[in-house]
């Protein structure tokens, strides 16, 4: 039995039946993935499948019925597909938000601490907002051009554009603000809400310009990222927990490991463009910058 | 929450040996599953076209739609349940090590298992809610309820049982079944009520895992290993990190939402590591080796094998 000590009973003696802070404080990480979603549901997403389907519909009459030479049809044919599958899905998106609407007139979304009971409004209203917005990211995500997703979540209420991406990890799709460039790494995890025990929380997570992600890693509730700051993969944050700007951090759960030098490189040759030393900034650019910020110094040597 | 679109696949066993006469089996299975579903619309066709006025054919159109997806996904599995029934009868499952090679019959029953199984679990993984998922696992014999969320992970489709209201975070790996260099080992995974396992947690075969714990992310259990009711675990293998009172009825005030001390957090994680490698050396100056030979891990629950025998 000498072998089974290493593991199991090592901490065994700490117990104690006296409660302190520590009991309930919330330093770990667990997940936001509950789907004891109740039949009732499906009620919603009956409607919003068979209006989005019958407009997907009409438009297809119309092409069928039409009285073009049936070779062209043919030749169009794929791309009328395609751009059905994208009617199909942006009307989906409008019935969604509809009911969204009224979901939220009925019950605003708000952070805090719920407790996972039926009787909670709010813990109801948080697993119906997210089924429903659900069928909208899983129609984008299974069509072959994923990265649109970022249009939905833009359609959501998130704050995103097109500089950042996300499409290859776990989203949630409320109460997240993001900034520019912001590379989310393939597997990660970013929660706006958590389950732990019979609570629920919901904080938002903030990511500032540039930040970066790695892969697999997970982003509790209330997580700020500063600018410039990169994540390691395999990583845990923390609840509320603070990343500083211009840090690299990395390990469970996050703490700083290095200064971020890569971002000091980017920052002061853009910022040698405003002084207007010309020659200096294109042998600079030349060794530092990749080709797609190009058209920052571009745009700093002109003025 | 939405799935990241490269890990959308499902249930799925890593390192299944396919052989072609299993393809074969799984072809066959697709051709017989989608049948139903044509079935459905030629007799949807009959009634309801008219070349005149078409409406009533394209307004109900979407609602067949989904109909005939949700048979296929019923079609394919009640046709696999029948072919398993069959093959469980050639060869009973069973737990145990196994060698990794096509001679050992375990072997080669289990990939066929894992490779037939693959369709219908797909199929119902494609689907947006967690309904169909849940039927799938209940009906290839894996005690579950339908209040669970299995969804977002990977559970393995045999040998495992649930108990209610268990949340299976985004990521993670519940497994009854692994390869370790040339063996197969099943065993057993038990999962009891209220437990929340977090995000890319790998659960191991032969856990068990008591009522009302928690497990933090990232955290691993070992190859039969015991995890007491109403702890939190953490770190790899899974260790007692704190005692699980978020079940109480305590009030929400209570909940401090601010990690006071970090640095103290930062050394309560580091210490879990230390204190493991401090009992190691205390172990090996008695001149006791810490052996950590598979032979040893798959005793742990030797004497419940025994009364299961007998």
């Amino acid at each position: 039995m000498e072998n089974d000590d290493i593991d199991s009973n090592i901490n065994t003696e700490e117990s104690s039946n006296e409660s302190s802070d520590d009991d309930f404080s919330i330093d770990f990480t667990t997940s936001s993935a509950i789907s004891s979603v109740g039949l009732k549901f499906l009620v919603l997403y009956i409607p919003i499948f068979w209006f989005s389907g019958l407009v997907v519909a009409t438009f297809w009459y119309g092409y069928a019925a039409g009285s073009t030479f049936w070779i062209i049809k043919l030749l169009y044919l794929p791309l009328f597909l395609l751009s059905l599958m994208f009617l199909f899905i942006f009307t989906s998106f409008f019935f969604c938000k509809l009911l969204l609407i009224l979901i939220n007139l009925m019950c605003v979304p708000k952070e805090g601490i719920f407790r996972i009971d039926t009787k909670d409004p709010n813990f109801e209203f948080w697993k119906l907002r997210i089924e429903l917005k659900k069928i909208v990211l899983w129609f984008l995500r299974n069509w072959p051009l994923p990265w649109l997703d970022v249009l939905a979540f833009r359609f959501f209420g998130v704050k995103i554009d097109f500089s950042s991406h996300l499409n290859d990890a776990w989203v949630d799709c409320e109460f997240i603000e993001f900034g520019n460039n912001i590379t989310v790494g393939q597997g990660a995890v970013l929660m706006s809400s958590m389950i732990v025990g019979n609570f629920l929380i919901i904080k938002k997570i903030t990511l500032d310009d540039f930040s970066l992600i790695g892969g697999q890693s997970t982003i509790a509730p209330g997580t700020h990222f500063g600018k410039d700051t990169v994540l390691g993969a395999v990583s845990v944050t923390t609840l509320n927990q603070r990343l500083e700007d211009g840090w690299i951090y990395g390990g469970i759960p996050a703490r700083k490991f290095k200064p971020n030098k890569y971002a000091e490189e980017r920052t002061s040759t853009i910022h040698k463009v405003d002084v207007d030393e010309e020659e200096k900034v294109e042998v600079e650019y030349d060794i530092n910058i990749d080709e797609n910020k190009r058209k920052f110094l571009k745009r700093g040597s002109k003025e | 929450m939405s799935v990241p679109n490269s890990m959308r696949v499902g249930p799925f066993c890593a390192s299944v040996l396919v052989k072609k006469r299993y393809l074969f089996l799984y072809i066959f299975l697709i051709w017989i599953s989608i049948l139903p579903g044509l079935l459905e619309l030629w007799a949807y066709w009959q009634a309801l076209w008219n070349d005149v006025r078409p409406l009533f054919f394209y307004v109900y159109l979407p609602l067949l739609l989904l109909a005939i997806y949700i048979t296929t996904v019923i079609a394919a599995i009640i046709f696999t349940k029948m072919v398993l029934i069959v093959i469980n009868i050639l060869h009973k499952p069973k737990e145990g090590v196994f060698l990794r090679h096509p001679s050992d019959k375990d072997y080669r029953y289990w990939s066929l298992r894992n490779t037939i199984k693959k369709w219908p679990t797909w199929l119902s993984h494609k689907f947006p809610f967690p309904f169909l998922d849940n039927l799938c696992f209940k009906v290839f014999n894996v005690k579950t309820t339908f209040s669970n969320s299995l969804f977002e992970g990977w559970v393995d489709t045999e040998f495992i049982s649930f108990g209610k209201n268990v949340v299976c975070g985004q990521g993670a790996i519940i497994q009854s079944s692994v390869i370790i260099g040339n063996f197969l080992i099943i065993r057993k995974t038990i999962i009891e009520d209220n437990v929340r396992i977090g995000a890319h947690v790998i659960v191991m075969p032969g856990t068990h895992i008591g009522r009302n714990s928690i497990l933090n992310t990232w955290s691993s259990t070992m190859i039969g290993q015991e995890l007491e009711e109403g702890w939190i675990y953490n770190g790899g293998p899974a260790k007692k990190f704190k005692k699980n009172r978020f079940f109480e009825d305590i009030p929400i005030e209570k909940l401090s939402q601010k990690v006071g001390d970090y640095e103290g957090l930062l050394k309560k994680y580091d210490e879990q590591y230390v204190k493991r490698e401090v009992k190691k050396r205390r172990l090996l100056e008695k001149n006791i080796k810490p052996s950590f030979h598979l032979k040893d891990r798959l005793h742990l629950r030797k004497d419940k094998d025994n009364d299961d025998e007998n």
